[in-house]
């Protein structure tokens, strides 16, 4: 029960009763009969205001002698409540006056206290119901609340796994955009280097340009003055080194075209990579994707660093060809950034039973259990603060298990660790 | 207060003595009617007891006429001390005017003091009255009685309450009107605050108190128009 709800009750204990809430006709009526019957001429019961409440008369006879009336109070709480009239010859008049008096009161305080306890049960009765209806009231209430509750709880949890998604699928897209960034950083360094000579041999070539214009100029002039010399043309030749020039220039053409070569290679290999010129989906050959992938690891590469692939004929896999490779980039750029001398990346890939494997084993500094435990959780990360975003090995995760695959790791510390990859090609991918 | 009518100029007021069941609030009201006045007051009613238990509650009234005309009723209730009464005692709360706690000195009856003056705060605040307002005395009853808290104990409790507290024996008829006058006079400053005794009725304190203990040999000043017998 509140007990910050008060409740008003209808009767208030102690409020006053008047001569009339008190006394029924039915208790009064036969007293006043008979003192009727007795000798009394009249009889009643007045308010305290004067008023007659009830009253009997006897039948007008002659007086035998001079009739007298008497009036006494009536109380209730010990306040005057109201009169009795008694009218009636003076020899009878005290007797009945006495008796009428007596009974009255009597009758007074008794269906008094009886009116007192009824109305007290009632009221107690009557609030005891109201506080169970109160009670009712609120236990409903509540029920009503928590079965709000219950249902909002329900949608509460469906919207925080929504938010919780999302927010998944926004890092997971943010580290994709951090890795791109990585790799943008490393296929710049190697685009910047072949770009580098293949200006600077621009230049030198437009140097030669105007060398040769210079000894052209000076013919055309000679001719057309007529002065033709075969020795000041050959100084004028010798001057401009126009021997060296012609042998130079072939050589930075070769160079420059190499270089540019180089370049169209990178930007192959990162179009190869990232598949930016396909559909989303198409049929991919795992082994090719993962030598995309390798290339354009390849700045990231040590030189004392030994790629073995060791690969096997199956079929194409239906998927998101860039997905596959981001999953194996993640992979592979791990194991190049274990610092290891002279490491040792073997790549197997098999098909058996269904399944297409891919394992990446190497001769790093591998892990302990717990570690190895939690390299695919989100956010979890062996580097330096701010070096890893701790995503690299979940998004790969991400990206397996969304093709129905699995991927584990077998490792111990100072022995290497081995990723294995495992696919299931679907009966579509197997007919292709 | 149960009825103030402007109109009819009169006031009903009431006061209740709580407290645990057996601690001598039924006695209380026997001595005042014993010790006081005839002049003044009603008849002492008692409904319903069963093996000397208040069922239902007991009522003793006093008249009083402010210089003013006012007819002042005052009502003073008790309440069943037993814990299975608690809806009576509730009802008979409301709109109570001041509240006299009569508790029972006896050291077995310590639980059931407090255990009953928490009821009291509770069932107050149930009926809408704040316990810190309402005119509130304490009387520690059956001093006559051995094995009973020491006064200092007493003292050392409800002292920084501020609550008055007033030792009594209502078998040997002492500490019973002190209390009732304490109570009466915090009743009138309380009602005085509202409805101007003093200013718009002519009655101050002094005369309200004096006029609602008056021992029977003392003599009358004023005699009470309403005086009567019941």
């Amino acid at each position: 029960m509140d007990n910050n709800k008060t409740i008003e009750y209808d009767y208030i204990i102690g409020a006053d009763k008047n001569i009339r809430d008190i006394l029924k006709v039915s208790d009064i009526t036969p007293l006043l009969q008979s003192a009727v019957k007795a000798g009394a001429a009249y009889a009643a019961i007045e308010d305290d205001t004067g008023k007659a409440l009830y009253q009997h008369s006897g039948i007008s006879e002659s007086p035998s002698s001079p009739e007298v009336t008497v009036k006494k109070p009536l109380y209730i709480e010990g306040e005057v409540a109201g009169y009795i009239i008694v009218k009636a010859d003076d020899g009878i008049i005290n007797t009945i006056g006495e008796l009428m008096l007596a009974s009255i009161n009597t009758i007074l305080k008794s269906s008094y206290k009886a009116l007192l306890a009824t109305e007290t049960h009632k009221t107690v009765v009557h609030q005891s119901f109201e506080e169970l209806l109160e009670t009712n009231r609120k236990l409903i209430q509540s029920e009503n609340k928590y079965r709000e509750l219950a249902n909002s709880l329900e949608k509460t949890v469906q919207q925080r796994t929504e938010e919780l998604r999302q927010a998944h699928a926004k890092l997971l897209t943010q580290e994709k955009i951090v890795s791109i960034g990585q790799l943008a950083a490393g296929i710049a360094h190697e685009i910047n280097n072949p770009l580098g000579f293949i200006l600077s041999n621009i230049n030198t070539l437009k140097q030669y340009v105007s060398k040769m214009k210079g000894m052209l100029v000076f013919y055309r002039d000679a001719v057309e003055k007529g002065t033709v010399e075969k020795e000041l043309l050959g100084q004028k030749w010798k001057k401009l080194k126009l021997d060296f020039v012609f042998q130079d220039i072939e050589d930075l053409i070769t160079e420059s075209s190499g270089g540019a070569e180089r370049v169209k290679k990178i930007v192959s290999d990162l179009k190869g990579f990232s598949h930016i010129d396909e559909a989303k989906e198409a049929d991919a050959d795992i082994n090719k994707e993962i030598d995309r992938t390798i290339n354009v690891l390849v700045h990231e590469i040590p030189g004392d660093a030994e790629i073995i692939r060791n690969y096997h004929e199956f079929p194409l896999f239906a998927c998101n060809p860039a997905d596959l490779c981001q999953a194996f980039f993640n992979i592979i750029l791990n194991a190049l950034q274990t610092g290891t001398k002279g490491l040792k990346l073997t790549i197997t890939t098999g098909y058996s039973n269904g399944n297409i494997r891919v394992s990446f084993s190497d001769n790093g500094p591998g892990m302990p259990e717990d570690l190895r435990n939690r390299i695919f959780e989100p956010f979890f990360t062996t580097k330096e603060v701010g070096k890893g975003t701790g995503m690299g090995l979940n998004v790969t995760y991400e990206i397996i298990t969304s093709y129905g695959g699995t991927i584990d790791v077998e490792s111990k510390p100072g022995k290497g660790a081995t990723f294995t990859i495992s696919l299931p090609v679907t009966e579509r991918a197997k007919q292709i | 207060m149960i009825e103030y009518d402007e109109f009819e100029n009169r006031m009903i007021l009431k006061l209740v003595y709580y407290g645990p069941a057996l601690s001598g609030k039924t006695t209380n009201l026997l001595r005042l009617h014993d010790l006081l006045e005839k002049q003044g007051r009603g008849d002492l009613t008692v409904l319903d007891t069963k093996n000397d238990r208040t069922i239902f509650f007991d009522l003793l009234p006093f008249f009083l006429v402010a210089p003013s005309r006012l007819k002042i009723k005052l009502k003073v209730f008790t309440v069943p001390g037993q814990v299975k009464h608690d809806a009576t005692r509730k009802a008979v709360l409301q709109r109570a005017d001041g509240v006299a706690f009569i508790a029972d000195s006896q050291l077995s009856e310590e639980t059931t003091n407090f255990e009953s003056f928490k009821n009291l705060e509770e069932n107050l605040q149930f009926v809408g009255l704040d316990i810190e307002e309402i005119p509130l005395v304490i009387q520690f009853n059956k001093r006559d009685l051995k094995n009973t808290i020491t006064e200092a104990d007493i003292k050392g409790t409800w002292g920084p309450t501020g609550i008055p507290v007033f030792l009594s024996s209502a078998t040997e008829g002492w500490g019973i009107v002190e209390t009732f006058g304490t109570l009466v006079g915090q009743a009138y400053d309380h009602i005085d605050k509202k409805h101007y005794l003093k200013d718009k009725h002519g009655l101050d304190k002094e005369t309200f108190i004096q006029q609602l203990t008056r021992k029977i040999n003392e003599v009358s000043i004023i005699p009470s128009p309403l005086a009567g017998e019941g």
